[in-house]
């Protein structure tokens, strides 16, 4: 087990190396830089800034630069935002990690249990009625269903905020604070976990149909077992087993911010900040937060890989 | 029927070399006793014809504009009302029918097909070739999708590819890079079954690689891929109109599903004009659920541990 | 699941094309999310092209709240705050070194400039009591008003005009102010290092300060008065070529506008108290909140979580805002104008014919105007209608007329094929248009393909996600047209810039140039006028660029503000001090 995981880091290093590389290729390709942006440049101002920025050096010493200096810590400033990239993180992350956290929690509650009930009763009523929300959900895109909460619940019955993470204005501290953000992220995160909870509802559907189709469940049926204990304790468990390898792939969704979401409901979240950062190609800042994004994606699967062996033991690592 | 056979020959293509044909027409009998997956198929079916045969009768079929009938809403002589440049709303669905039905097939098709591929070899053999698909899978899950985009955009265009074709090689390209999160999935599923009962017995009988490949594990993993396929139906769909927006989809005024959504994407369209809309909206769920119980019931019928 | 690749690239894509096409309606240039200008606080990026209609919008003056009972309570409970929606302000509120227009909005409540400009354009006093232009129109002599302070209460004198003039020519100033192209005397000297001042630049006394610059220049006045940085606290750690230290201080300005920043909360509010140093008198109004608003604004307005926002003047969105009832509407015209590019380095595009025969069978009435509900207006010269120098005198509309654009290419030796596509020496008549993917695109796309059918013209049109994208293929050269719009015109100098300055690529026309030159030696606006109306008339004719349309808008706010107006140049900084809530 420790050489698997030692061997298994030194691929990581590898990985992210490589990745680096080709993700810093890939934002220097794209079309575009910060400065071409900006229609009130002249000619001539704009190949000084391109000069100031370092953006007219070749991308490999671009590259080998940038890597120097995040070996030191230090991941640079942001061009549009010329605040340090990791404050950044820190302003944005944790309000993106919120809304993820609340919803994947949420998603997977939600989804074991409707996923148990409806293989449980298969084709009935209840089934059906699954099926078809779950699939409504996932044909509009999730920009209607975002529209569509906030002018019911917000606009016409103003029973929750439209938008925001604190009421404009407010100087509440303590409970009161805690208080109010709960109530502004409440319909994001119903959003948020109507969109995944689809999905993820049929797949547990699909295993829990698989495993109570087995000899055990019947076995442990025929030993006179109640029936919710043989649905949650013994089905349940086997039913989870192939989910374990999702868990490590949520760790980048958990801090990466959800863009569409964080945009209808103007939370203030990362996903925003990629985006805008985007759009003006600030480099920096989005080589740093790809960055991030890929560590976790790399550690992330590490975790499920590591996990699908403590599930099921019988597969080896190696 | 054209793109359920092509399903299930994709899906499906090395079950079909090795099995008997019998068990086929067995699987396809037990499919027709399934009410409501005929029913699913039905309608998609249904969705196909009306799509590419409906536009023929309708007087608007030039997709003409018309500033004089602008955003009316549905009536006798617009059944399903006009869009912002006066043009016939249900004609443009049903055009629109025609490039979302093909492109979202197509492109759940390709991505499924090489996922499960990667995903089954490497879970099989494991060691070296499990090493090395996986590790790039690693790689390529890291990259951001953003820029590739605005590459594929910018190089497209400057290899003056047509805009008509650019769709299709975009997603080819983009299937080459979106293979990892299935195809990990698939291997977790075979590293499991491998380790299963059944298959030791045929390390015990001393099958072949193939035959074990083929006979044992593929069927296995038949119902997870289904249900992979269907349920992504309807991403892919949408994703068309995600495409348009990086001038890789399909240009304007060619209309499809997910353009017309998109273009409506605002509160005042969103409460005043619901026809522009509704009728895509409602055609992507009709395809998308059609598509998916008929993939349950072809799942119940394909799979193994079912069919007893 | 959600994992799988289809769908997370889906998901990625689609929320990123939502949060682009948000970018690309409001602006079609991009503009306001890269440019250093002041842009007008909350464009509402969404409801702008995306409605249609009839009968065009009413543009006349201010429609007042029919009904200020149904205001919601959020909006009745306040009573010494104002919110306005600001799309992105990112925390970079220093004057002259902020990268985006949304952080200029934000200091343009922190800051108030020796000179600004009315609502036509023209200069008047700010920290400035008054100010001389020498006979040569080199010398400019700034007299500062008495007793001004910073807000931390420090005296603002002429040392900091200096320290800010001399600042903007340090080499690592990476902003996009234009005071350095004014070409200060000595300034050149500075920036290379080679003087430890600039030279041009004299404090007479600490209420006096001149500037003597190299060449002419109309516009110098207002850029030389603006925003004025401390010299205590902006330049105690100044030494030349190192200005990192200034990011520091982006969140902490001290300024000297009607407004103080109190907090920022990035992704949330920019909260503001009124300063009490302010030289006109503290404003009325105790706070003041820029929320970060993106995207649609409605539900914000709607539930009184803002008090005021903007939207295209689309007869829907009026007619909405009217159905309200508490809130004032006030229509408003943007100071830019839109444009299409032409590519005149192909041959095709060289001859001024083929130019004005493709104005002439383009519908732009149908495009701009009818298809946004009269939240447009068709454009011809490049000029705002707002700005003093607009003229309809002796100016071709081009209006839709495919028989005279069909006349025009055969005069010109186009003749149709066999395909019904104009041919001359074997060449197709072939445009490649280029846009950014928006609304607005779309209906310019499927029109633009019917009238060019019309007229024989082939046209091939592609998308680009982004403005920088776009930019880029243009800068690439590969395309014939492609639809801009310009950023922000305060001297009527600026919409003809492009046309001399070698930003169009392919127009070289001396007597442009010329009369450009001739507008900008002289500081009498009568006399600027009379050449402007020639410059226009020329460029009408000539048709470097197809022009397009002018932007209408409205401005909605909460019925109980009063003395509530926007200028097309300052956006609310200029009236905001006097707004009260009633």
């Amino acid at each position: 087990m420790s050489t698997y995981i030692s061997k298994r880091l030194i691929y990581m290093a590898v990985i992210l190396l490589a990745a680096s590389l080709l993700i810093f290729c890939l934002y220097a390709l794209t079309p575009g830089d910060f400065i071409s942006g900006n229609i009130k440049l002249t000619p001539e101002r704009k190949a000084e800034l391109r000069e100031i920025y370092g953006l007219n050096k070749p991308v490999l010493e671009r590259y080998a630069l940038w890597m120097k200096n995040a070996f030191q810590g230090d991941f640079g400033y942001s061009l549009a935002q010329q605040k340090p990239v990791l404050s950044l993180f820190n302003d944005y992350i944790w309000n993106s990690f919120l809304l993820a956290a609340a919803s994947t929690f949420l998603t997977w509650f939600i989804a074991v249990i409707v996923g148990v009930v409806s293989a449980y009763k298969q084709y009935s009523w209840f089934d059906t009625l699954v099926l078809v929300i779950v699939f409504a959900a996932m044909s509009l895109p999730s920009f209607f269903i975002g529209l569509f909460l906030i002018k019911i619940v917000a606009v016409d019955l103003k029973w929750l905020p439209p938008g925001g993470m604190i009421t404009t204005g407010s100087n509440a501290t303590g409970w009161a604070y805690v208080k109010e953000v709960i109530h502004h992220m409440t319909l994001p995160v119903i959003v948020m976990t109507i969109l995944g909870v689809g999905s993820l509802t049929r797949y547990f559907r699909t295993n829990m149909i698989d495993v109570i189709k087995q000899d055990y469940i019947r076995t442990a049926r025929a030993k006179g077992l109640k029936e919710s204990k043989v649905l949650f304790s013994h089905a349940l468990r086997n039913a989870l087993l192939p989910a374990i390898t999702l868990v490590g792939f949520e760790l980048p969704a958990l801090f990466g911010g959800s863009l569409i979401i964080e945009k209808i409901f103007n939370w203030p979240g990362i996903g925003q900040l990629y985006m805008s950062s985007f759009s003006l190609r600030d480099y920096p800042l989005l080589m740093g937060f790809t960055m991030l994004i890929a560590i976790l994606t790399v550690i992330g699967t590490l975790i499920s890989d590591l996990l699908y062996h403590i599930a099921d033991p019988r597969v080896r690592l190696h | 029927m054209a793109f359920i056979e092509r399903t299930l020959t994709e899906a499906g293509k090395p079950v079909r070399k090795a099995r008997k044909p019998s068990l086929w027409s067995q699987a396809f009998r037990r499919l027709l006793k399934n009410k409501l997956a005929v029913s699913g198929l039905v309608v998609v079916v249904f969705m196909f014809v009306i799509c590419f045969l409906g536009p023929v009768f309708s007087p608007y079929a030039d997709n003409k504009i018309n500033m004089a009938a602008m955003n009316r809403a549905p009536s006798l002589q617009h059944w399903l009302g006009t869009d912002r440049l006066g043009r016939d709303v249900l004609t443009r669905v049903l055009q629109a029918g025609r490039i979302s039905l093909t492109v979202g097939l197509a492109s759940m098709v390709l991505s499924v097909f090489l996922g499960t591929f990667l995903g089954a070899v490497a879970g099989y053999y494991r060691g070296i070739v499990d090493q090395v698909i996986m590790r790039i899978a690693d790689l390529l899950l890291t990259i951001p999708g953003l820029p590739l985009l605005f590459i594929f955009g910018a190089l497209l265009s400057d290899w003056k590819v047509p805009t008509d074709y650019r769709m299709y090689i975009v997603m080819l390209m983009l299937s080459l890079v979106n293979w990892p999160g299935l195809a990990r999935m698939v291997r977790g599923q075979m590293l499991s079954l491998r380790e299963r009962e059944f298959m030791q017995a045929a390390v015990v009988l001393g099958l072949r690689d193939r035959r074990k490949l083929i006979h044992h594990l593929i069927p296995n993993l038949v119902p997870l891929i289904i249900v992979m396929a269907t349920l992504n139906i309807g991403g892919a769909i949408l994703s068309e109109s995600v495409l348009s927006f990086f001038g890789l989809g399909v240009m304007p005024p060619t209309p499809t599903w997910g353009n017309m959504i998109d273009a409506a994407n605002n509160m005042i369209d969103f409460q005043q004009h619901p026809w522009l809309w509704i009728p895509p909206g409602v055609s992507i769920f009709a395809t998308v659920i059609a598509i998916n119980i008929f993939g349950d019931g072809l799942r119940d019928v394909l799979d193994p541990k079912m069919k007893r | 699941m959600k994992k799988n690749g289809i769908t997370v690239l889906t998901a990625l894509i689609l929320i990123s094309s939502l949060v682009l096409s948000a970018c690309g309606n409001g602006n079609t240039n991009g503009a306001a999310q890269n440019g250093g200008e002041k842009t007008a606080p909350t464009e509402s990026n969404q409801p702008a092209v995306e409605n249609a209609g009839n009968a065009p919008a009413d543009a006349g003056g201010l429609i007042t709240a029919s009904d200020l009972s149904k205001l919601p309570n959020v909006a009745k409970e306040r009573t010494d705050t104002i919110i306005v929606g600001l799309t992105d302000p990112s925390g970079a509120f220093t004057p002259y070194f902020h990268q985006s227009g949304y952080d200029g909005n934000v200091s343009s409540l922190l800051y108030t400039p020796l000179v600004t400009v009315d609502d036509k354009g023209l200069p008047i006093a700010g920290l400035a009591e008054s100010w001389e232009i020498s006979e040569d129109q080199l010398t400019y002599t700034f007299h500062l008003r008495k007793d001004l302070k910073f807000s931390d209460g420090s005296p603002l004198t002429a040392d900091d005009v200096a320290f800010t003039w001399t600042l903007l020519h340090d080499k690592a100033y990476d902003g996009d102010g234009q005071l350095p192209t004014l070409q200060i005397e000595g300034g050149e000297a500075y920036k290379e290092g080679k003087a430890d001042s600039i030279s041009g630049i004299t404090v007479v006394d600490p209420l006096t300060i001149t500037a003597k610059l190299k060449k002419p220049n109309a516009t110098a006045l207002v850029i030389l008065g603006g925003d004025i940085l401390s010299k205590a606290y902006y330049g105690k750690d100044y030494k030349f070529g190192q200005l990192d230290y200034i990011k520091k201080l982006h969140e902490k300005p001290v300024g000297n506008g009607p407004y103080v920043l109190e907090k920022f909360i990035p992704g949330q509010e920019v909260r503001y108290v009124a300063n009490e140093n302010y030289y006109v008198g503290k404003p009325k109004t105790e706070h003041f909140i820029y929320k970060t608003s993106e995207g649609d604004v409605w539900q914000y307005l709607e539930t009184g979580e803002v008090d005021y926002a903007s939207f295209s003047a689309t007869t829907e969105n009026i007619d909405k805002l009217k159905s309200m009832g508490f809130v004032n509407i006030l229509p408003y015209t943007p100071s830019t104008y839109g444009y299409l590019q032409l590519n005149l380095e192909h041959d095709q595009l060289k001859e001024k014919e083929v130019r004005q025969a493709l104005t002439y069978g383009l519908d732009r009435q149908s495009i701009y105007v009818d298809a946004n509900q009269g939240a447009g207006q068709v454009a011809n010269v490049p000029s705002s209608p707002i700005s003093w120098a607009y003229t309809e005198e002796g100016i071709n509309a081009y209006e839709y007329d495919p028989k005279k654009a069909n006349q025009l290419l055969d005069e010109a030796g186009w003749a149709k094929g066999s395909d019904g596509i104009r041919e001359k020496d074997g060449k197709k008549l072939s445009i490649h248009f280029l846009g950014s993917k928006n609304a607005q695109t779309d209906i310019f796309i499927a029109v633009a393909k019917e009238n060019f059918d019309a007229i024989g013209v082939d046209f091939q049109p592609e998308i680009f996600a982004d403005f920088n994208a776009l930019v880029s293929k243009v800068e690439g050269g590969d395309y014939d047209i492609a639809s801009f719009s310009t950023p922000m015109l305060t001297d009527p100098s600026d919409g003809v810039l492009q046309f001399v300055d070698g930003e169009i690529k392919g127009y070289d026309n001396p007597k442009v140039k010329e009369l450009y030159e001739k507008a900008l030696s002289s500081s009498d606006i009568e006399q600027r006028k009379a050449v402007y109306k020639e410059l226009f008339q020329l460029l009408n004719d000539e048709l470097p660029v197809i022009f397009t349309s002018y932007k209408k808008t409205v401005y909605a706010y909460n019925g109980r503000i009063q003395n509530l107006s926007v200028s097309p140049f300052n956006g609310l900084s200029s009236s905001l001090p006097n707004w009260t809530l009633e």
